[in-house]
């Protein structure tokens, strides 16, 4: 599999560095039959989950990078190691030169983390609290507090809720207000697990440009997994894929989609609801007079199909694009399955 | 920060504000009543008198307000957080644990009102006892009422690492012990049968709470040695506590938590 050409980086320039990672975890395993009671209580099944297995990650400061994966690949497994909560079971994680666990008063201090599912706000009380009660647990000085309180209250469009209870917020709103309260304290690196996960599309639209913001603006490193392949590609340049606990693929976006052909679509429309046949081209449906077609380019040349369609029908029409991304994914996730 | 939090949180309503004051009164005073009630009726229980029943039943009130005046949020209750893997959000904060988890639980406002009541309740007692309240006296109390809350907290630590274990099964265990001591606080064990006393006093250390830090600061049993045990018990099992709730936190950083659940001060 491809891996990223990079160029020789000092300690210095390293943000995130893990080697030779693993991570099991074990799970114990219950039969249900009511024979198997006392096996279950006294001498259960273990079974061993590799979550991550021998994963060498390098990220360079300053780099926005897509973490993907399908579900229970080990992604969050990755942020949680990354983020002090949790310790491999071998191999060294490395971040801003300090271990998370053994640094981890010191090291927390210089990153910032959301989880998409769970929010720091505090619960039954109004964001501005939140934000005043971080100012104080992470003794942020009073000049960058209102300096980054200003930033993220105009980028992330925080005051039409700042005085509002944070349990009253919608998704879209706690997620703004969760990525303004971890940039307080100008972290230097962000790891973001699912951050737009149920949020609507104007709401994600503002936080991916909000990222993409201060990631040019402030040099701030990012990570972010996703399920939402679309969304990380306008993010990030570089994607590393993880499958079983493995990286399956480091690089860029581009290269991903030429390994595994450049899906394009192509829509014609013929007037009539018979579709032409092209070879080398999947036909995906036929409606009000439009065929749409989804075909490989490094297999088949797009001239060469629509001189083929012409050849059967007369062409009134034509569109062409790439496959979305999450097409591509699917059909990655599809070849790893079998 | 926390005082301020707390603040806001119990003035963001005026009835809201009235109720929770009222309600904590009334269940302050509902968890030493029934006990009062017997000691006045039969003017004294066993060898107490009905105004030695008063004191200790100030003094358990107190402790009750003492720790819910500094260890709200479920500081206490530390097994809901381990259970539910809120810790996690303590994890992400600049500042070592045991900071975070004794200053986090401190409600002055809307935490105090069942420590005012013990503080009446108290008073009520000192003025109806004729005691010799020596700046030594007042001392011993304070080590005293201190020491108890600590037998309470490392009570609630001690069982409340075995969510790190099994979080879900474990996830009530602290509040299940706190409510155990709260329960039997109040009653004077004299008289039990001395297996029954000695479990009640390592064990299960209810007899810690109240009874056997009273028994020492009225002089009922008159043996001045017994000044240094409950300061003493309140170490040692402070230490077990911590010595388990390390283990357990270990094991934290080996398994992370395997469920989030919204509850709890945070969503």
């Amino acid at each position: 599999m491809d891996k990223l050409d990079r160029n020789a980086t000092y300690a210095g320039d390293i943000a995130v560095e893990l080697k030779g990672v693993d991570k099991t975890f074990y799970q114990r395993q219950r039969s249900a039959r009511v024979r198997d009671v006392f096996k279950n209580l006294f001498r259960p099944t273990l079974r061993e989950i590799h979550a991550l297995r021998q994963v060498d990650l390098t990220v360079r400061r300053g780099e926005i990078v897509a973490y993907a994966g399908p579900n229970g690949a080990g992604k969050s497994t990755t942020v949680k190691l990354l983020s002090s909560v949790l310790a491999p079971t071998s191999g060294t994680v490395r971040a801003l030169g300090m271990d998370p666990m053994q640094d981890r008063v010191r090291y927390v201090n210089r990153i910032g983390v959301v989880f998409g599912q769970r929010t720091e706000l505090w619960w039954d009380q109004p964001v501005s609290a939140s934000f005043e009660w971080k100012r104080v647990v992470w003794d942020i000085p009073q000049e960058r507090y209102e300096r980054m309180l200003g930033l993220v209250r105009e980028l992330l469009g925080l005051d039409e809720f700042f005085d509002s209870l944070a349990r009253q917020l919608s998704l879209g709103q706690k997620m703004r207000a969760d990525l303004g309260l971890m940039l307080l304290h100008e972290p230097e690196i962000l790891f973001l697990d699912e951050p737009t996960i149920g949020v609507d599309v104007l709401a994600k639209r503002n936080i991916l440009d909000f990222i993409k913001n201060i990631n040019r603006e402030q040099g701030v490193t990012v990570m972010i997994t996703s399920h939402d392949m679309d969304e990380l590609e306008q993010l990030a340049g570089r994607i590393v894929m993880i499958d079983r606990g493995r990286i399956a693929y480091d690089g860029p976006f581009d290269r991903l989609r030429s390994h595994f052909g450049d899906r394009r679509r192509l829509r014609l429309q013929t007037g009539g609801e018979e579709a032409p046949a092209l070879e080398h081209a999947e036909l995906l449906q036929t409606q009000a007079g439009w065929h749409e077609y989804v075909f490989a380019a490094a297999q088949v040349k797009l001239p060469t199909l629509l001189e083929a369609a012409a050849a059967q029908v007369p062409v009134l029409d034509v569109e062409t694009h790439r496959a979305p991304i999450d097409e591509v994914i699917a059909d990655i996730y599809e070849e790893w399955e079998e | 920060m926390q005082a301020y939090l707390d603040f806001m949180w119990m003035t963001r309503d005026f009835k809201f504000f009235i109720i929770n004051v009222v309600a904590d009164f009334i269940l302050s005073l509902s968890g030493v009543v029934a006990v009062f009630l017997l000691a006045e009726r039969f003017a004294g229980i066993g060898v107490w008198s009905r105004d030695q029943v008063l004191f200790m039943l100030g003094y358990a009130a107190l402790v009750d307000g003492v720790l819910e005046m500094f260890c709200s949020y479920n500081v206490l209750h530390i097994s809901r957080r381990i259970g539910r893997g809120q810790l996690d959000h303590t994890l992400v904060q600049p500042q070592p644990l045991w900071m975070a988890l004794l200053t986090e639980g401190f409600m002055p406002f809307s935490g105090c009102w069942g420590f005012l009541a013990g503080l009446g309740i108290s008073a009520w007692a000192f003025g109806q006892l004729d005691l010799a309240l020596s700046f030594g006296w007042w001392l011993g109390y304070g080590v005293h009422l201190l020491s108890s809350c600590a037998v309470v907290l490392a009570f609630s630590f001690l069982w409340g690492a075995l969510a790190f274990w099994s979080p879900v099964g474990a996830e009530e265990i602290s509040s299940e012990a706190v409510s155990f001591t709260r329960q039997l606080k109040s009653f004077p064990l004299d008289g039990l049968h001395p297996i029954l006393v000695n479990g009640l006093l390592s064990v299960v250390p209810v007899g810690f709470v109240a009874w056997y830090p009273c028994r020492v600061l009225l002089g009922i049993n008159g043996d001045a040695g017994s000044l240094w045990v409950t300061p003493l018990f309140a170490c040692a099992l402070s230490l077990v506590a911590l010595i388990a709730f390390k283990k357990g936190l270990h094991y934290y950083g080996q398994t992370g938590s395997q469920r989030y659940l919204r509850w709890g001060h945070r969503s």
